[in-house]
């Protein structure tokens, strides 16, 4: 019968075209509008790195002014001082632990024809890469020697590689950075982790970095930092007083695998800020927190309130058009009343006419999704033109968006669908038959 | 093979209750062909609707073909409508939507025979009125008489044993309406009941049998007994 009933559905739309048009357009920009803002929201709130979150450990400590604290709810700050993170991560409590900063630096091609450039890049220890489960495509990241040895050694990005080297294997080749000479041990590939939740202290939909150095450099001034730096004291003069000033600017993440080393981390980090606290830092000893990744970017408003705000009011618009098309359904089922009680009086139970009216809601509701995943690609495009490039990995539509716009349309039409069908089964046949 | 005892429907509104038939009491064998008349508004397509399982009354007992009515809950009535009653209406209700073809269709549709079964009878039943050659047109495009042909096609088209039919000609002009009475004979000859609701008396002494309704009171006319109606007429 279903067949039979997406025949009736098609030759009743055609008969009331004028109505069903009004409907699926209803239903498309309801579909429209809550799929663009849906899409963007699911991206902005998507697992970066599913297959270890829970394992990957941000940590923070509060180091910060003891009469003001960072956050005004009282969280720790979003980074911490070099001191702090270094001591942490030369402790070596965790399996493994990556510190990391922003970095910038010029890269001179070896073709002289071409113009040296601003590169944004890493400065991280040898676990980043493991941790973050980062891909090569040519050669690996460093060992704990090369950070320990201050080696310059870098990784570069597949963008910087084409661009340099066409795209061939660069490994053992020299990178000309910041005026220095790095061998390129390895070339990742096409990484861009969605937020970007290594670092989102410079915000969380930024692009992946272009080169990666060990951090040991840093403090050998062979590399320069780029991001976030807060001090809430004056860091006295020269470079190795900034290094052990307040000033928080680096990131320290830790794997821990088992929730006996969470705990343990937990009493590890708890007890250095103690520790600390006897030397006068850390006026809130207990404000230490590791966050996993997805606590983190909650923590932090990875998706903004205005973001859900949005998602709200469209989902609020889909329902506005879905009440519009019960409306168009109601008037359209009751005018095909005769036809329903002729079908009453030829052998139609309530449920086959349920039925049929379901399905006919129901189609309306798969044209209408289709429509409307043309007007949420439309919309994305917009949102990509507004926002420029660091939408563009947020604003699209994907295999799991677009099964949802359509079971979204097809489920919410049938839902519009149910009263007016509902409504059509109550006609009573005899005075339908009569009044012909 | 239909049985009704004291049959009664009444509506209700706020203060008024209205009595559309009481107690009606009719047997039909096999093979009938009952024409019902009376003046308008005296229950006879109310009775029409009970008869046909389109509306229930509100007392008595009613029959047919062994299983009590009052028993079948939705489904039981649908299948009943499906399996032993055809209609025939006065404006002929096709859907205007569907051709001939189509419209001969709905009922085999709802009684679940395969695709072959349902056209074998469709070009059957659609041959026997004379419009097998005209199949794929819309009923729009048929004149009036051609219309109830379609409609008597379809009410035939699951075999019912029993054919109600409500004013079949009224709506038609007198050589069609002559020509539509010729072809319900026909079908009676054949074994099926029909039970014809009509104003025309001439239609209805054609029938087998007649009940005259008034005041929602039924009263079956004896072979030969002048028409109430003509009585009514001269009051």
């Amino acid at each position: 019968m279903f067949s039979y009933y997406l025949k009736l559905a098609w030759l009743s739309s055609k008969r009331t075209w004028g109505m069903s048009l009004l409907m699926v357009m209803a239903i498309a920009l309801g579909i429209g509008a809550a799929m663009t803002t849906i899409t963007v929201n699911y991206l902005m709130s998507a697992n970066p790195i599913p297959q270890k979150s829970d394992q990957l450990f941000y940590v923070q400590l509060d180091a910060w002014d003891p009469n003001n604290p960072y956050f005004d709810n009282g969280d720790p700050p979003d980074q911490l001082t070099y001191r702090d993170a270094t001591t942490l991560w030369q402790a070596k409590k965790a399996p493994r632990q990556s510190i990391a900063t922003g970095a910038a630096g010029v890269i001179e091609p070896a073709d002289k024809a071409a113009l040296p450039f601003m590169a944004q890049g890493r400065a991280n220890s040898a676990d980043f890469f493991p941790m973050f489960d980062v891909p090569f495509l040519y050669g690996s990241g460093w060992d704990e020697q090369a950070d320990l040895k201050k080696e310059f050694v870098v990784v570069i990005n597949s963008e910087i590689n084409e661009r340099l080297f066409g795209g061939k294997d660069s490994t053992g080749q020299t990178l000309r950075l910041a005026g220095k000479d790095f061998r390129i041990i390895g070339v990742i590939k096409r990484w861009q982790p969605q937020p970007r939740f290594y670092d989102i202290s410079t915000g969380a939909f930024q692009d992946s970095e272009e080169f990666f150095v060990p951090f040991s450099l840093m403090a050998e001034q062979v590399i320069g930092h780029s991001g976030n730096n807060n001090c809430w004291k004056p860091t006295g003069s020269g470079f190795k007083a900034y290094l052990d000033s307040e000033c928080i600017w680096t990131q320290l993440w830790v794997e821990l695998p088992t929730q006996a080393d969470v705990q343990q981390y937990q009493s590890y980090i708890d007890a250095y800020a103690d520790e600390q606290h006897k030397f006068g830092r850390f006026a809130r000893t207990r404000n230490n927190q590791l966050s996993d990744v997805m606590t983190w970017l909650e923590q932090r408003e990875v998706v903004s309130e205005d973001a859900s705000m949005m998602m709200a009011m469209a989902l609020m618009f889909l329902i506005v058009c879905l009440l519009n098309t019960v409306g168009l359904l109601l008037a359209k089922f009751l005018g095909k009343a005769s036809e329903i009680g002729v079908r009453q009086a030829l052998g139609a139970s309530r449920r086959d006419l349920f039925l049929q009216h379901l399905v006919e809601s129901g189609c309306i509701g798969l044209v209408g999704g289709l429509l409307g995943l043309v007007l949420a690609w439309l919309g994305l495009e917009a949102v990509k033109s507004m926002y420029g490039d660091w939408m563009a990995e947020l604003a699209v539509l994907d295999l799991n968006m677009v099964l949802l716009a359509i079971l979204l349309a097809i489920g919410s039409s049938i839902l519009a669908g149910l009263y007016p069908t509902w409504r059509a089964c109550q006609v009573q046949p005899s005075q339908q038959l009569k009044a012909q | 093979m239909l049985s009704m005892k004291n049959i009664s429907k009444s509506f209700a509104t706020d203060n008024v209750v209205t009595h559309a038939l009481r107690d009606i009491n009719l047997d039909l064998g096999e093979g009938d062909f009952v024409s019902v008349t009376g003046p308008s508004g005296s229950g006879k397509t109310t009775f029409l609707n009970i008869a046909g399982l389109l509306e229930s009354s509100t007392a008595g007992e009613y029959w047919l073909d062994g299983e009590d009515i009052s028993k079948l809950d939705d489904k039981g009535r649908s299948r009943m409508r499906n399996q032993k009653i055809g209609f025939i209406f006065q404006s002929f209700n096709l859907i205007p939507d569907l051709n001939l073809f189509d419209n001969v269709d709905v009922p085999l549709r709802y009684r679940g025979f395969n695709a072959s079964e349902r056209k074998k009878r469709i070009e059957y039943h659609l041959d026997q009125v004379g419009l097998a050659s005209r199949m794929k047109h819309l009923p729009s495009q048929l004149s009036g008489g051609q219309q109830q042909r379609v409609a008597i096609a379809r009410a035939l088209a699951t075999s019912p044993r029993f054919l109600l039919a409500d004013e079949p000609t009224g709506n038609l002009d007198s050589s069609m309406a002559q020509s539509v009475m010729s072809l319900l004979e026909d079908i009676n000859a054949n074994g099926t009941t029909i039970l014809m609701v009509t104003h025309d008396n001439g239609l209805a002494a054609r029938a087998k049998r007649q009940i005259f309704i008034k005041d929602g009171h039924a009263q079956e006319l004896l072979q030969g007994q002048q028409h109430p109606i003509h009585n009514l007429a001269a009051v």
